[in-house]
C-alpha cells in the first residue's frame, strides 16, 4: 500500500505534520550547506563547480538504477548483482585493451568496450536462467538473497581473474591516460564527463524508443504491468525476465565503462556503485525510468555539494539521510502517477 | 526433479565432507620434540639429526579491502616457503636440523575473520610464531590473543598502536613489527619540505584509519618543523569527485601532501594536477608503488615521496648495507611471481618472515612449545643490526621496530619512473 | 516433533557437553580434534551471539514480517555502547571505584539493550509506516548511518569516543564477583545461557497474545487493525525488542574479542545477518542457531579445507564457494533447513501411510 501525499487532505493531520517536519529538515540541510560553503568563502562558481562534478557521479548511479528499475519492473526481483555488472563492464574492457590488437587505439577500445557489453550481457542472461528462473516462485526475499550470493561469486571471480589490483582504461577522447579538461571561465569539466552524460542520454533516448515503439518493448512493460494477464495474452514472461536481465547487465557494464576513465576499476568497485545506484532507484519509487533518473542526478550533486563544504568523511551519510527522508516524506520518490502497487 | 536437486545438494556436501575427511590438517607429527637417539659411539660422519617442524602462522588479508597488500604479502610467503623447502629447513645453534612450515590463511580482512583464524592456528596448530596482519585493524584484534596465549606475533601493518600500548605508552610484549610507521613517513616529508622552504601546506587522506594516521602524523611532526598545515580533508578511497580541490585552492598552501594508497592516491594526485599545475605535491610511503605512475600518468611527474629502499634498489649507492639484499629479493620475487611488480608490502612480509626465521635459528632443540615460543620473543627482542628491505633494524625490549627514518629515501616520479632523490638534491 | 520445547531437549545437553570437553579437555581432545578442525570454540561461542541476534530478526523478519537490513547497527550500538563506558569511563568523568567494580560492565551491559530498544521503538513508529521494499531500504539507510557515525567518531574526534577507524581495545573481561569470565570456556557457557534465554523467549513471545498479533499483522494489516490490534505499536514493540536483543548480543561480543572496530558492524554484516536467518529459516525461532551455525560453519570450512582441494589459490576461490552455496542453499532450501529438515523427516512418516494433516 503506497501512501500518497496530497496537499488538501492531509496537510493538518498528524502525518501532514509530520511530513512537514520532515521537509523542513530537508530544507534546513539545504540552508546548512550554504552556511558551511560560505565559511571557506565560496561563491557561484565553486557551487557550480560541485554541482557539475556531482552530476558526472550522479550520471553514473542513474545508469545503474536504470538497471535496478528495469529488472525489478519485469520481474519483481531487486538484484544486488547489478554492481557485479558494472564492476565486469570495464574490468574486460581494460584486459581485452591490454592485448594490444587491433593496433588502432580507438578501434582497440570500441571492439574491447562492445565484447565486454555482450559478455556482461550473457552473464546477466546466464544468472538470470541458472539461479533466478529455478527460484521464481520462491519469496522476494530468497531471490534477493540469492542476488547476494551471484554478486560474491562475480566479485571472487574478478578477484581471483584479475588480483586486486586497479586496471586502467584510457580517457575516450584522447585515447591516453591524461583527460583533458574544457575550461569554460572557472568552471573545468573533464572530457570524460561528456562522453558519460552523452552514455545517459543515449541510454535514456534508446530504452524509451524501444520500451515506446518495438513489440518487444511493449511485451516487456506488459509483464511488468500485470504478469498474468501479459501471460494470458501469449507473451512468454519467462523469456521477458531474460531479456530484462540481460538489458540490465548491458547498463551496468556500460555505466562502468563510460565511468572507467574516470576512475581506476578494481575488482571492488561494484558493492559501493550498486549500493548507491539501488538508492537512486528507490528515490524514484523503483519503477520509474525518469525517476530513477532524476534520484542519481539528484544524489550525485546533493553528495558531491556536502562533501565539497564539509568534511568529506560524512559524504556518505549526506547520501543515506536524503534517502531516508526520502522514504519517509515520500515513498514513491519521483515516480508520480506511474507508482504501482508494490510487490511486497 | 526433486531427487535431481537434493542429490546435486548431497552431492556438494560429500565432496566438501570429503575433503574433509582425514583429521586435523596437520601434515606432520605433532611438537613432541623425535631426537635422534644420543649415546651413540663416536662414527666418523655423525648422522644429521632432524629435530621438529617449526610452524609459523601466516595471516594475511587476500581478499577484501585489503587485498591489493596482502597478496603481494601472500606471494613472498610462498616464495620464502620454497625457499627453506630448498635448504631443507634450517639449522638451530646445536646443529639440530628443523623443517619449517608456514601456514598460510587469509584473514578476508575482518577482525573477527583475523582472531579466529589467529585462535585456530595457536590452538590447534601449535605455531611458534605468527608473522600475522595486514592491516591495521585485524592485527589489534589479534594482538590481545597473541598476549594472552603468550604466543610472539609480528605484524605487517604500520599503526604504532600495534606494537605501543596508547594509554602506558610501553611496548607490547608478545608483539613486533618491521613496518615503518606513518610518522617515520611525516618526518621524512617535513625534512623534504623543510629544505625547499616551504611553510605552508594542504594535507589531504584517504577516509580510512591509514590515511586518518598519515594526517594525525602529520599533525604531530609537520609544526615542530616550521610547517603548518592550512588545511586538512579527507575524501573516500572510491570517490570519483574531489571538491576538496576547490578549498586547496582557497587556502593558498604551497604544497599538498597526499596521505594514500593507489589508485586513490593517484586520483587524487590527478585532481590536484588539473586544478593547480605548478603545485609541488608530496606522497605517503603507501603510494610508493608503480601503481601510482599507471594509474597517475603525467600528473605524477615530479611528485616525490618517502620510501623503502626497496622500490630504488638499483640506484642505491653500492656502499649502501641493503642493496644487495634488496636486489636478491627483487630478482627472487619476479622471478617466483613471473613477473609482478615489486611492492613495498612485499618487503614488510619478507622482513618480517626473515625475523621469525632468524629468531627460530636461535632455538635449541628438546623445548616445549610454551618455551620455544618465550625463546622466539627473547630472540627476537634481541636482533641487531639485522638487514631488511626498508634498512637495518635494531629491536631491543624498548623498541619492537628498531627502525630509523633516516632509513627512508626520498624518491622523485621522472619519466614514469622512481628514481632516488638524495638530500643533496633536495630544492 | 510437535513442541519446539524438543529442542531444548536435544540442544541444552549438546551445548553442555560440548562446554565441559573443552573445560576438563579430557586426554587432551578438544571440541576441534573431535571434529576434525572442523568446528572449534571459538565459532560456537560466536554462533551463540549471533543466535541472540537472529532471535529477534527471526521475530521481526519471519513473524512480524518487517524487513531490516540494518540489524547490525543495533549490534554495534550494544558492542560500543559496552566498549565505550569501561575503556573511555576515565575520560567521561566516571568514578574508577564504580568503573573498575565487576558489576559495571553488567550493568552497562543492560543498561545499553534497554537504551538502544527505547531508541528502536522511537525510531520504528516512523520507520515500520513503510512497507516492504521501503522498509528494508530505510533499515539500510539506518545501518550506514550508525556505522558512518560510529566511524567518524561521532563527529567530535577531539573526544576520540569511538576510536575511529581503529575503534577500541583493551575492553575487559566479564567478571561475576571474584570469578573471572575466562577462559574462552566459561564465557561460551555465559554465551549460551543467554542465547537459550532469547530461544525461550522468542518461543514465548512467538506462543503469546504477541505472538498472534505479529502473524496477524504479517498475514494483513489492514485486517489486524480491523480487529483492534494496534499496528504500529506493536510493529515498533517488536522492532524494539529485535533491537535489544542485538545491542546486549553486542555487548557480549565486545567483551569476548575485547577490540570493537566499526567496519564489523557496516552494511556487510547486516547482510549476513539477514542470510544467516533465511538460511536457518526467517519463520522460525530455532532457525536462529542453525542458521547462525550453518553459514559461520561453511565460512570455517571454506577458509580451512579449500586449500586441501585446490591448492595455492585461498581467499578468491572461498569468496566464490561462499557465494554458489548461498545460492544452492536458497534454491533448493527456501524455507531454510530448520523447515525442510522437518519436512524431510514428516515426509518419511508420510510416506509410510499416515495421514498428513493440513500444514
Amino acid at each position: 500500500m503506497v501512501r500518497g501525499w496530497r496537499w488538501g487532505e492531509r496537510a493538518w493531520t498528524k502525518e501532514g505534520a509530520w511530513r512537514g517536519g520532515v521537509a523542513l529538515a530537508a530544507l534546513g540541510m539545504l540552508a546548512l550547506l550554504v552556511l558551511l560553503g560560505r565559511r571557506h568563502g565560496f561563491g557561484a562558481p565553486e557551487y557550480l563547480q560541485f554541482l557539475l562534478d556531482g552530476l558526472r557521479g550522479g550520471s553514473i548511479y542513474a545508469l545503474v538504477a536504470l538497471g535496478f528499475v528495469l529488472v525489478y519492473r519485469v520481474t519483481g526481483v531487486i538484484n544486488f548483482a547489478q554492481g557485479a555488472f558494472v564492476m565486469l563492464g570495464p574490468m574486460l574492457t581494460a584486459s581485452f585493451y591490454e592485448r594490444g590488437w587491433p593496433p588502432t587505439p580507438g578501434l582497440r577500445l570500441a571492439l574491447a568496450a562492445l565484447l565486454s557489453i555482450g559478455i556482461v550481457a550473457g552473464i546477466g542472461v546466464a544468472v538470470e536462467r541458472w539461479a533466478l528462473y529455478p527460484a521464481r516462485r520462491a519469496s522476494p526475499l530468497t531471490r534477493i538473497i540469492i542476488t547476494v550470493g551471484v554478486y560474491l561469486i562475480l566479485e571472487g571471480a574478478a578477484l581471483l581473474l584479475w588480483g586486486p589490483y586497479a586496471k586502467v582504461i584510457p580517457s575516450f577522447t584522447t585515447l591516453s591516460l591524461a583527460d583533458p579538461t574544457l575550461r569554460f571561465g572557472a568552471l573545468r569539466i573533464k572530457a570524460q564527463s561528456l562522453w558519460i552524460w552523452g552514455a545517459l542520454g543515449v541510454s535514456l533516448l534508446a530504452l524509451a524508443l524501444f520500451f515506446g515503439r518495438t513489440t518487444l518493448g511493449k511485451a516487456m512493460r506488459a509483464c511488468a504491468v500485470n504478469r498474468l494477464a501479459a501471460q494470458l495474452m501469449g507473451i512468454r514472461v519467462d523469456a521477458m525476465s531474460t531479456l530484462a536481465f540481460g538489458l540490465a547487465a548491458a547498463l551496468g557494464a556500460m555505466a562502468g565503462i563510460v565511468l572507467g576513465p574516470a576512475t581506476r576499476p578494481t575488482y571492488e568497485m561494484g558493492l559501493e556503485l550498486g549500493l548507491k545506484g539501488f538508492v537512486a532507484a528507490i528515490m524514484g519509487g523503483l519503477v520509474s525510468f525518469p525517476g530513477a533518473v532524476l534520484g542519481g542526478l539528484l544524489l550525485g550533486a546533493l553528495e558531491n555539494l556536502w562533501a565539497g563544504v564539509t568534511v568529506a568523511g560524512f559524504k556518505d551519510l549526506f547520501a543515506f539521510i536524503i534517502l531516508i527522508l526520502v522514504l519517509l516524506i515520500h515513498p514513491q520518490g519521483f515516480a508520480g502517477s506511474e507508482a504501482e502497487v508494490e510487490r511486497a | 526433479m526433486g531427487r535431481l536437486r537434493i542429490g546435486s545438494v548431497v552431492a556438494l556436501v560429500a565432496v566438501l565432507l570429503a575433503a574433509c575427511a582425514a583429521p586435523t590438517p596437520t601434515p606432520a607429527p605433532p611438537a613432541a620434540t623425535p631426537t635422534v637417539a644420543p649415546a651413540a659411539p663416536p662414527t666418523p660422519t655423525p648422522a644429521p639429526k632432524v629435530g621438529s617442524p617449526y610452524k609459523i602462522g601466516f595471516i594475511a588479508s587476500i581478499t577484501g579491502p585489503g587485498a591489493s597488500l596482502g597478496i603481494p604479502e601472500r606471494n613472498v610467503a610462498q616464495m620464502v616457503q620454497e625457499q627453506l623447502k630448498a635448504q631443507g629447513g634450517i639449522v638451530g645453534p646445536d646443529g639440530v636440523r628443523h623443517e619449517v612450515q608456514i601456514l598460510i590463511f587469509d584473514d578476508e580482512s575482518k577482525n573477527d575473520t583475523a582472531a579466529s583464524v589467529a585462535r585456530r592456528l595457536i590452538e590447534q596448530e601449535g605455531v611458534v610464531v605468527l608473522v600475522a596482519g595486514t592491516l591495521s585493524g585485524p592485527s589489534l584484534a589479534m594482538v590481545p590473543i597473541a598476549t594472552e596465549a603468550k604466543v610472539p606475533m609480528i605484524s605487517m601493518a604500520s599503526a604504532r598502536a600495534i606494537i605501543e600500548d596508547p594509554e602506558t605508552k610501553k611496548m607490547r610484549e608478545w608483539i613486533f613489527k618491521p613496518v615503518p610507521e606513518n610518522l617515520h613517513s611525516a618526518q621524512m616529508q617535513a625534512d623534504y619540505l623543510k629544505a625547499v622552504g616551504i611553510t605552508k601546506v594542504c594535507h589531504l587522506y584517504e577516509n580510512t584509519a591509514y590515511g586518518q594516521d598519515t594526517f594525525a602524523s602529520a599533525q604531530a611532526v609537520f609544526p615542530q618543523a616550521g610547517i603548518e598545515i592550512v588545511y586538512g580533508d579527507a575524501f573516500e578511497r572510491t570517490a570519483t569527485e574531489f571538491p576538496q580541490v576547490e578549498k586547496v585552492k582557497a587556502s593558498g598552501c604551497q604544497a599538498v601532501v597526499i596521505g594514500s594508497i593507489p589508485p586513490a592516491s593517484a586520483l587524487v594526485n590527478v585532481a590536484v594536477r588539473d586544478a593547480l599545475p605548478e603545485i609541488r605535491i608530496v606522497h605517503g610511503h603507501g603510494s610508493c608503488s608503480p601503481d601510482l605512475v599507471k594509474n597517475a600518468g603525467a600528473a605524477a611527474e615530479g611528485t616525490v615521496m618517502p620510501c623503502g629502499k626497496i622500490l630504488v634498489a638499483d640506484q642505491l649507492p653500492d656502499t649502501d648495507p641493503v642493496k644487495q639484499l634488496n636486489l636478491d629479493f627483487v630478482k627472487a620475487y619476479q622471478d617466483f611471481t613471473k613477473g609482478e611488480p615489486i611492492s613495498t608490502f612485499a618487503g614488510h612480509a619478507y622482513d618480517a618472515l626473515q625475523w621469525a626465521i632468524a629468531a627460530l635459528k636461535t632455538l635449541p632443540d628438546g623445548l616445549s612449545l610454551a618455551e620455544q615460543r618465550a625463546k622466539v620473543r627473547e630472540a627476537l627482542e634481541g636482533l641487531r643490526n639485522l638487514p631488511g628491505t626498508h634498512g637495518i633494524f635494531n629491536l631491543s625490549p624498548d623498541d619492537h621496530l628498531g627502525f630509523n627514518y633516516t632509513d627512508f629515501v626520498m624518491v622523485v616520479v621522472k619519466d614514469g619512473k622512481f628514481q632516488l632523490l638524495p638530500r643533496d638534491q633536495w630544492k | 516433533m510437535r513442541s519446539p520445547w524438543v529442542g531444548f531437549v536435544i540442544g541444552v545437553p549438546l551445548i553442555l557437553a560440548i562446554g565441559l570437553l573443552e573445560a576438563w579437555r579430557p586426554f587432551d581432545l578438544s571440541l576441534s580434534t573431535l571434529t576434525g578442525g572442523f568446528l572449534t570454540l571459538d565459532t560456537m561461542i560466536r554462533a551463540g551471539l549471533f543466535t541472540i541476534v537472529l532471535v529477534g530478526l527471526n521475530l521481526l523478519m519471519g513473524y512480524a514480517g518487517q524487513i531490516s537490513l540494518g540489524q547490525a547497527a543495533f549490534y554495534g550500538m550494544g558492542a560500543f555502547f559496552s566498549a565505550i563506558l569501561t575503556v573511555r569511563a576515565r575520560a567521561l568523568g566516571i568514578p574508577p571505584g564504580l568503573a573498575e567494580g565487576w558489576a559495571w560492565p553488567w550493568l552497562v551491559m543492560f543498561s545499553g539493550a534497554f537504551l538502544v530498544g527505547l531508541l528502536a521503538y522511537g525510531i520504528g513508529r516512523p520507520i515500520l509506516r513503510l512497507r516492504g521494499h521501503y522498509l528494508a531500504m530505510a533499515t539500510l539507510g539506518l545501518g550506514v548511518v550508525v556505522y558512518i557515525l560510529l566511524r567518524e567518531n561521532l563527529g567530535l574526534p577531539h573526544l576520540n569516543l569511538t576510536g575511529g577507524f581503529d575503534g577500541l581495545q583493551g575492553i575487559p573481561r566479564l567478571r561475576l564477583g571474584s570469578l573471572t569470565l575466562w577462559p574462552a570456556w566459561r564465557y561460551y557457557f555465559l554465551v549460551w545461557l543467554f542465547a537459550f534465554g532469547a530461544i525461550a523467549l522468542g518461543l514465548n513471545v512467538v506462543r503469546s497474545r504477541v505472538g498472534r498479533a505479529l502473524r496477524a499483522i504479517h498475514g494483513s494489516e489492514m485486517a489486524a487493525e480491523s480487529v483492534g490490534v494496534e499496528v504500529p505499536h506493536y510493529k515498533a514493540r517488536i522492532f524494539a525488542l529485535s533491537a535489544g536483543m542485538a545491542a546486549l548480543a553486542g555487548s557480549l561480543y565486545a567483551h569476548f574479542q575485547t577490540t570493537v572496530i566499526p567496519a564489523t558492524f557496516g552494511f556487510g554484516p547486516s547482510l549476513e545477518l539477514v542470510v544467516m536467518s533465511a538460511v536457518g529459516g526467517m519463520a522460525s525461532i530455532w532457525g536462529a542457531p542453525f542458521g547462525a551455525l550453518t553459514v559461520l560453519l561453511v565460512q570455517e570450512v571454506l577458509r580451512t579445507q579449500l586449500r586441501r582441494l585446490i591448492p595455492g589459490a585461498l581467499g578468491e576461490l572461498e569468496l566464490i564457494a561462499f557465494g554458489a552455496i548461498l545460492v544452492l542453499i536458497m534454491l533448493f532450501m527456501p524455507e531454510g533447513l530448520i523447515v525442510w529438515g522437518l519436512r524431510r523427516l514428516r515426509g518419511r512418516r508420510m510416506a509410510r501411510g499416515t495421514i498428513p494433516a493440513g500444514r
